[in-house]
């Protein structure tokens, strides 16, 4: 099997899904309590008031047929109204996207670029400083609750230290490339520092977890006799130890990569919280805090289908790592 | 004939948590130029771990804490005489006192392993050319540039990992080393190289890998071939086949071999001189008629009766009663580890034999070949019984 048959595939399987996450979705809304209605008229509103509201919503017709406009609607990315304020789902979650998934980027990429080559160096010295150092690091890096640990870094960083930001997002990255392209880049400066403290507590934990997957895969690969197959043959160290034994450590390392960065795409609640970041996370606790049906359905769709996304990536990563995949 | 390669007092351990395990002890044997040793014994009795110490293949927590290996390469030992004096003796290079540079430099140039199982010795995930290409390549920078081992070393880490990531037509392998690796796999006698230089280990059939792995292991022209259980994960016919092929390229490329093996039938068939392992030491050695035509050692005498008779004939077989001793350092006594499984132990088998030379070269460690066996000092039957 080619590797274009085995995506066309998983593409075909990611829309099956995503149909599955749509409909679950949908009728979620109908198995939780409490009606919209309630929340989106004062309390003294009239049974007449409310009746009418619900005609406006859609909400009187019978469920197929709510559920045949639900999804002829999604299907032209119409998400609907906010049920709270009143304005296009679609451009609400879109304003938030960004800030996630710069965030969510960000975190992986300082999860990624510590990790791996923290991994590596511990495997290779096992039972040496080294190794005990990372090993340390990695079991606080796994044991430390990510808010405490923003609020920590709010509280040195910006008390005692105060040379980046610590909460808010002043700027998008696009606004940040404008202005590059205009020759200013000092708000690509900018646009990093208010980056560092979120993207290092989210990335704590995730670098710490990272860490351990290549430490003990890594070792797990330098047992195998290929190894020693491969110095047996000459080869340099390093080559064994990059193209021949990282290499094949990388298949359970980016399954987790991609799972995270779903998790992390899914919101990073607290850290969003802590840090006042505007992403999906706090959107979707606002919109649940507020009965706000509409957003939440959107929200909880962009995420479904980032999921979805991530998974199809990985999904190809492992074809191109593991040859065996495409072959079954 | 002076010996290519002289192995003196060997001695192997591996620290586990369970405790020291002695898995070759003293051992030592020569290897004459171009011909084929053979190590035989059981499972467990060492002999693997005796072939991966010659060039020191030894994984933690093993270790070789004793003995040398001695390897004739006057080229090598006048280059290396001022730097390293202690490594050096006229011809002769001490493989075990060689810095682990110069010793890398060895492997795959001068000294090529083939492993006892094809499938797990290729790395599932690249084609089986670019394995092969890489061991050329390897010998291709030895030959262009044989004083510096470094260059070979160097030029290859993360970051160049990261770039042919990116980049998959950069690469550590040159287009000569490929074709090259496909004129092995062709010199093996595997049809459709081209095509089969592409595939994947999971691809080829046992025997196919095997004869892969063989194109590998010639891929340097080295002078000694280590074989470590060449024949032991395929079929029987396919064996047959490998068997062929490995005397074939012995002969037309006069490669010093050692190999390793539990099978007696191969060993008759293979090897000019024979040593044969039991609980990490040779217990016999000599020439393949020495030692299977007149066994001296009755651990070889068991061994040769309890196999198929090689020429054909089958009589019944007589098993060696009991089991291959434990290795681990505190459960070993000082004593001839033979003698709780031995027909004809003596009083002073609980006295560990020196080896006793019974016809020139032919040596057994076991005192029935200084002298006979006397029933009145035969150990009673179930001393070794807890």
């Amino acid at each position: 099997m080619g590797l274009a048959k085995f995506l066309i595939k998983r593409l075909l399987q990611g829309v099956v899904v995503t149909w599955g996450v749509v409909t679950v979705v949908f009728f979620l809304r109908y198995l939780t309590p409490g009606d919209p209605t309630a929340t989106l008229l004062p309390p003294d509103a009239g049974p007449e008031v409310r009746q009418r509201l619900r005609e406006n919503l859609g909400l009187d017709q019978p469920l197929y047929v709510q559920y045949y406009d639900y999804i002829t609607d999604l299907v032209v990315l119409d998400f609907g109204e906010s049920m709270s304020s009143g304005r296009e789902v679609a451009g609400l979650v879109a304003s938030r996207l960004p800030a996630t998934i710069e965030l969510a980027v960000a975190a992986t990429f300082v999860a990624v670029v510590l990790a791996i080559p923290l991994g590596v160096i511990s495997a290779r010295r096992r039972r040496e400083p080294v190794d005990y150092g990372a090993t340390l690091f990695s079991l606080i890096g796994i044991s430390t609750p990510n808010f405490w640990l923003g609020v920590m870094l709010i509280i040195f960083v910006g008390v005692h230290v105060d040379v980046i930001p610590t909460t808010g997002r002043q700027m998008g990255l696009r606004t940040a490339l404008f202005a590059l392209s205009n020759g200013s880049a000092s708000e690509l400066g900018q646009w990093a520092a208010q980056l560092v403290l979120p993207a290092i507590t989210l990335g704590t934990y995730f670098t710490a977890l990272i860490t351990r997957l290549t430490r003990s895969g890594m070792l797990e690969e330098l047992g195998q006799s290929y190894v020693t197959a491969c110095r047996a043959k000459g080869l340099p160290e390093t080559l064994t130890l990059y193209k021949h034994v990282l290499r094949n450590t990388l298949i359970p390392i980016v399954t987790v990569l991609g799972l995270q960065l779903g998790t992390l795409i899914g919101g990073a609640v607290i850290t969003e919280t802590v840090f006042a970041w505007p992403g999906l996370g706090r959107f979707l606790i606002t919109s649940i805090n507020n009965r706000d049906w509409t957003s939440i359905q959107g929200t909880i769709i962009v995420i479904g289908v980032g999921f979805v996304l991530i998974n199809i990536v990985v999904d190809s990563l492992y074809a191109y790592l593991d040859p065996r995949v495409t072959a079954e | 004939m002076a010996p290519k390669l002289e192995v003196e007092g060997l001695t192997t351990r591996f620290f586990t948590e369970e405790g020291q395990i002695n898995a070759v002890e003293d051992v030592s044997f020569s290897v004459e130029e171009g011909e084929v040793f053979g190590i035989v014994g059981e499972s467990g009795s060492g002999k693997s771990v005796t072939a991966l110490s010659l060039i020191d293949l030894v994984e933690r927590p093993g270790e070789i804490v004793d003995g040398a290996v001695w390897f004739r390469s006057p080229d090598l030992a006048a280059r290396i005489e001022d730097d390293t004096p202690e490594a050096v003796d006229g011809d002769y290079v001490d493989l075990q006192s060689l810095s682990e540079g110069e010793r890398r430099a060895l492997r795959g140039t001068e000294f090529s392993t083939i492993f006892q199982d094809p499938m797990s010795s290729f790395n599932p995930s690249l084609t089986v050319g670019e394995q092969i290409a890489e061991a050329v390549e390897v010998q291709r920078r030895a030959r262009a540039n044989p004083r510096s081992v470094r260059s070979r070393t160097q030029g290859y880490g993360l970051a160049k990992f990261i770039g042919d990531s990116l980049l998959p037509t950069r690469d550590f392998v040159d287009d000569a080393s490929h074709d090259r690796a496909v004129e092995l796999l062709e010199m093996v006698g595997i049809p459709d190289p081209v095509e089969r230089a592409a595939e994947y280990p999971h691809q080829f059939s046992g025997g196919m890998l095997q004869r892969a792995m063989i194109a590998q292991a010639l891929a340097g022209e080295p002078s000694v071939l280590v074989a470590d259980e060449p024949t032991t994960a395929l079929d029987v016919t396919i064996q047959a086949q490998v068997l062929d092929l490995l005397a074939e390229l012995q002969e037309d490329t006069g490669m010093t071999t050692v190999l390793i093996t539990h099978n007696l039938g191969v060993i008759a068939r293979m090897a000019d001189r024979v040593g044969v392992m039991y609980a990490g030491e040779v217990v016999e050695r000599g020439t393949l008629e020495d030692v299977f035509d007149e066994p001296a050692h009755p651990y070889t005498q068991g061994l040769l009766g309890s196999s198929p008779d090689l020429d054909g004939a089958a009589d019944r077989l007589d098993p060696i009663p009991g089991n291959v001793p434990s290795l681990v350092d505190r459960e070993m006594d000082d004593r001839c580890y033979f003698a709780d499984r031995c027909p004809k132990a003596m009083g002073e088998c609980l006295e560990k034999p020196p080896e006793f030379a019974v016809d020139g070269e032919h040596t057994a460690m076991c005192y029935l070949a200084d002298h006979d066996y006397e029933e009145a000092d035969a150990l009673e039957e179930g001393y070794f019984d807890e």
